[in-house]
C-alpha cells in the first residue's frame, strides 16, 4: 500500500502538465476557469490540439493511433488538463463510439472513422434517449428496416447533447421485435448531413440550448455502416457504458470547482462564516473520498490483483458533488445570484455586471446541473444496479 | 499508488480472522459484555498472536509493523467485533511512548508487547470535549520527580489497566506551561480508580489523582499526543470499516431471507436504495481508513488535517450504516439477542471516540486550504 504515484507516474505527470501549460488556449482555460460559455470553435480548437499530438483518444491503444496509456496515466492526464482549466473534451467519439468501433467495428470501419474521431475533425453525436424510451432505453422504437446493402431510419431520439454541430451520429435503433426488448436493438453510425435528418434544439432550464431532438424521416443509411452483427447492439452500448466509469466520476474538476467555490466564497464575504464555512469542509471531505475511491478504482486496474465492486458508485457520487458545489457558489453568491443577465457569461462583455463578474454564471450553471444525476443512467437506476450487486440478486 | 495489500499483510489478515472465527463468536462477546465487560483476558489472548506488540519496536519484543498492518489487524478485530482495548493498548500507548526515556521504554514495551502490562492513555477531562490543550490536570515538580493533581475521564478499560499515560500542565514558569506527558502506575498513592461499563460492552473508568507520584515521558508532549490520538483515529477507522462490513454482510443476508408479503424483503426498491446507500458510505468509509493509515508519516500540518477529514467521513458513514442496518432489520435489529444492535452499539461509540464528527469538521474547516484533495 502506498499513497504516492510512483517516480514514473509523477515524471509523466510533469510532462503532461507542462505540456498543457503550453499548449492549453488562453482564451480557453479563462472561460472554464469563469464558467463562461464555450463555443463550438472552443471545444474543436482544443480538440484539434489535443488531435495534433495524438491525445484526443487518450485513452486509447496503441494499436489505434492512441497513447496506450494505462489506468493511472489515464487519470493522471485527465487531471492535468482539468487543473489547467481545459473544457471536457465532448465525449461521444473519443470516448464512447470509439471504443465500440475498435472492440466491434469492422477494419475498413476503424480505417474511415477512427482518423477523424483522433484527430478531432469530425464531431459525433449520441442517439440512445427517446421521447418514451429514457430509463427504460431498451425500449427504443427509432426503426431501421434494411433493404437490399441500406437501412431505412424512422424514428426520434432525444437529449442529444450539442447535436446541432454534430457531423455524424451513433445510434441504437430496432431491428428486430421478436423475443426480449433487449435482442431487437442494432448499433449504427449515421451521417447527419443525409436527407431527411433534423436537428432541433431543446432549450434547457438555464435558457442554453445544449440538448436538441434528432429526427430520422426516411433516412438512407449504407448497411456498412452497421456495427458489428444486427440486434447486437445492446451488447456493444452496455460495453460502452461499463468502459468509462472513472471518467464520470470526474473528482479532477471537482477538485478544481473547489478552489473556485473557496474564491468566491471568500469575495462574498462569507468563507469567515462558520455555518457557511463548515459546509465547504463538509464537500472537501466528499471530495477527497471520492478521489480516495476512484484511486482505489484505477490501483485494482493497474495491478489486476483485487477485484472491486465500486465502479457502480463512481456515477452517483461524483454527480452529487458536482450538484453540490454549484449549489454552494450560488448560496455563496445569495441575493447577487438572482440576476439573469445572459450576456453577462460571454468572456470579454463590457456590460454592467450586477455585483461581481463571477456571480454571473452561477445560478444558471447550479440549474444546468441538475442534469448530472439524470443523464448516463439517473441515480436512482444506478442505486438499482448497485443493489443488484450487493444483495446478489 | 498502489492499494494491494502484501502477501504477508494477507497472511496476517487471515490469522486475525481465524482466531476471531474460532474464539470469538458473538455470544462470548455478549456474556462479556452482560458481565460487565471485563476484556483483560481478550487481551491477554490477542498478545499470543503477537498483536499486542505490533507495533512496539523489535528491540522491545515487539513486532515493529507500520500503519497498515496495524489497520489489517483493527478491520479483522472490527468484523468480529472483538471487545479489547487494543487500539489503546497496542497502538496508542506505544506511540506515547516513543517518546519516554530509554529507561521507561525498557521497562514497559517488552511487558506490553506480551500484554503483561496494559497502558492505556487518560487525557479526557470534564469541559475539554475532545481538545486536546484543554488540560486542567496539573503536575508539579516534587523532589526527583512529579506529583499531578487533577481528574480524567472515560479511560478505556480504566480498571483493568496497569498504568496510565496522563497529560498535565507543568507550571514551569509563568509564561511557560507546556502539556507534559506522565505515566502513573495502578495503585499509585493518591490515585483512584472507579471504573464502570460502557455502551459497547467494555469498561472504562474516572481517575482521581491528588498528589500522585508520576514518571515523566516528555516535557513539552503537546505534538507527541496529537499524534498518538492521530494512530488512535486511524486505528479506530480500520475497526468501524470491519464493522461495518460485518455488520452491512448480516444485513444483506437478512433481507435475502426475511420473507414479507410473500417474497422477501430484497426485493422492495425502497430497501434496494437503502442497501446501495449504505454500501456507498461503506466504502466511502473504506477508502478514507485507508488515507488515514497511509496518512500518519506526513508532518504534522497535514497528517491532523488528513486524520480529521477521515473521521469526518466515517463518523457520517458510522451513523448512516449503524442507523439503516437496524432499521433494514425492522424488529429484530432493536434486540439484544441480535448481534446487529451490538455492531451498531459499537459504531456510535466510535463516533465519540478520538473526537466526534462534528469537532473534526470544525478541525478540517479552521485549517482549509486554498487547494484540496488527496495530494493537496
Amino acid at each position: 500500500m502506498d499513497l504516492q504515484f510512483t517516480p514514473e507516474e509523477q515524471a509523466f505527470r510533469a510532462e503532461i502538465r507542462q505540456w498543457v501549460a503550453e499548449n492549453l488556449p488562453r482564451d480557453i482555460s479563462h472561460k472554464v476557469h469563469n464558467a463562461l460559455r464555450l463555443t463550438r470553435d472552443d471545444l474543436q480548437r482544443w480538440a484539434k490540439i489535443l488531435g495534433k499530438k495524438g491525445w484526443l483518444g487518450w485513452g486509447w491503444p496503441k494499436q489505434f493511433g492512441g497513447p496506450g496509456w494505462n489506468a493511472v496515466q489515464k487519470h493522471l492526464f485527465e487531471e492535468e488538463c482539468a487543473l489547467a482549466g481545459a473544457p471536457r473534451v465532448p465525449p461521444f467519439g473519443p470516448i464512447m463510439v470509439a471504443p465500440v468501433i475498435m472492440a466491434f467495428g469492422s477494419p475498413e470501419q476503424q480505417k474511415r472513422f477512427l482518423p477523424g474521431i483522433a484527430s478531432g475533425e469530425v464531431w459525433w453525436s449520441q442517439g440512445y434517449s427517446e421521447p418514451g424510451s429514457g430509463s427504460d432505453l431498451a425500449s427504443l422504437k427509432c426503426r431501421a428496416e434494411r433493404r437490399g446493402d441500406k437501412y431505412i431510419v424512422n424514428g426520434q431520439k432525444t437529449w442529444t447533447t450539442l447535436g446541432q454541430y454534430g457531423e455524424w451520429i451513433f445510434c441504437l435503433v430496432r431491428t428486430g421485435t421478436e423475443g426480449k426488448p433487449q435482442t431487437g436493438i442494432s448499433f449504427l453510425l449515421i451521417d447527419m448531413k443525409s436527407p431527411g435528418v433534423a436537428v432541433k434544439p431543446i432549450r434547457l432550464l438555464d435558457g442554453e440550448p445544449e440538448v436538441n431532438e434528432v429526427f430520422f424521416d426516411n433516412v438512407e443509411v449504407p448497411a456498412e455502416n452497421l456495427v458489428g452483427e444486427e440486434n447486437k447492439g445492446w451488447t456493444y452500448a452496455k460495453y460502452l457504458l461499463a468502459h468509462e466509469r472513472t471518467n464520470i466520476a470526474d473528482v479532477n474538476r471537482a477538485k478544481r470547482e473547489l478552489e473556485r467555490l473557496k474564491r468566491i466564497a471568500k469575495a462574498e464575504g462569507v468563507y469567515e462564516d462558520a455555518r457557511f464555512r463548515d459546509q465547504i469542509a463538509l464537500l472537501e471531505v466528499d471530495i477527497v473520498a471520492l478521489e480516495m475511491m476512484v484511486l482505489r478504482v484505477l490501483s485494482a486496474e493497474k495491478s489486476g490483483k483485487q477485484s472491486l465492486d465500486i465502479a457502480g458508485l463512481l456515477k452517483i457520487r461524483g454527480s452529487e458533488i458536482q450538484q453540490r458545489y454549484t449549489e454552494l457558489m450560488m448560496l455563496a453568491a445569495g441575493p447577487f445570484a438572482v440576476p439573469f443577465v445572459s450576456e453577462a457569461m460571454e468572456a470579454g462583455w463590457q456590460g454592467d455586471y450586477v455585483g461581481a463578474a463571477h456571480c454571473a454564471p452561477l445560478a444558471s450553471t447550479y440549474f444546468n446541473y441538475r442534469k448530472t444525476t439524470i443523464y448516463g443512467g439517473s441515480n436512482e437506476v444506478q442505486r438499482n444496479i448497485v443493489a443488484q450487486t450487493v444483495l446478489g440478486s | 499508488m498502489d492499494f494491494d495489500f502484501t502477501d504477508d499483510q494477507e497472511s496476517l489478515r487471515d490469522a486475525v480472522r481465524r482466531w476471531v472465527d474460532k474464539a470469538f463468536p458473538f455470544e462470548r462477546r455478549h456474556g462479556i459484555a452482560k458481565a460487565g465487560g471485563a476484556t483483560r483476558a481478550v487481551y491477554g489472548e490477542l498478545a499470543e498472536l503477537g498483536l499486542a506488540g505490533l507495533a512496539i519496536p523489535e528491540a522491545n519484543g515487539g513486532l515493529g509493523f507500520g500503519p497498515v498492518e496495524a489497520m489489517v489487524v483493527c478491520e479483522e478485530l472490527g468484523r468480529g467485533l472483538v471487545n479489547a482495548p487494543y487500539v489503546h493498548g497496542a497502538l496508542v500507548a506505544p506511540a506515547l511512548l516513543a517518546a519516554a526515556p530509554e529507561a521507561v521504554q525498557a521497562a514497559w514495551l517488552p511487558r506490553m508487547a506480551a500484554a503483561e502490562a496494559l497502558v492505556v492513555l487518560a487525557h479526557q477531562e470534564r469541559g475539554a470535549r475532545y481538545f486536546l490543550h484543554h488540560v486542567a490536570t496539573e503536575a508539579e515538580a516534587r523532589g526527583d520527580g512529579y506529583v499531578l493533581s487533577g481528574a480524567k475521564s472515560i479511560v478505556p478499560a480504566g480498571d483493568e489497566a496497569d498504568a496510565f499515560i496522563v497529560p498535565a500542565r507543568l507550571q514551569l514558569d509563568d509564561s511557560h506551561h507546556p502539556t507534559a506527558l506522565f505515566l502513573v502506575e495502578r495503585g499509585a498513592p493518591g490515585l483512584a480508580v472507579r471504573g464502570y461499563p460502557t455502551q459497547d460492552g467494555a469498561r472504562a473508568a474516572e481517575l482521581t489523582l491528588q498528589a500522585t507520584p508520576a514518571t515523566l515521558i516528555t516535557v513539552d508532549g503537546a505534538g507527541l499526543l496529537e499524534r498518538a490520538v492521530d494512530v488512535g483515529i486511524a486505528g479506530v477507522c480500520a475497526e468501524a470499516v470491519g464493522v461495518m462490513d460485518r455488520l452491512v454482510a448480516m444485513t444483506v443476508e437478512y433481507m435475502n431471507t426475511r420473507k414479507q408479503f410473500g417474497v422477501p424483503i430484497a426485493s422492495f426498491q425502497a430497501l434496494r436504495h437503502r442497501i446501495a446507500d449504505v454500501k456507498m458510505q461503506l466504502e466511502l468509509a473504506r477508502s478514507m481508513s485507508y488515507y488515514a493509515s497511509l496518512k500518519l508519516g506526513e508532518p504534522p500540518e497535514k497528517r491532523r488535517h488528513a486524520l480529521a477529514q477521515a473521521k469526518v467521513q466515517l463518523g457520517q458513514s458510522m451513523r448512516f450504516v449503524g442507523q439503516q442496518c437496524v432499521q433494514l432489520h425492522g424488529g429484530i435489529g432493536v434486540t439484544d439477542e441480535y448481534a446487529g444492535s451490538h455492531y451498531f452499539k459499537r459504531l456510535t461509540v466510535i463516533e465519540m471516540t478520538f473526537g466526534d464528527t462534528l469537532h473534526h469538521l470544525g478541525e478540517v474547516s479552521r485549517h482549509l486550504h486554498d487547494t484540496a484533495g488527496v495530494f493537496a
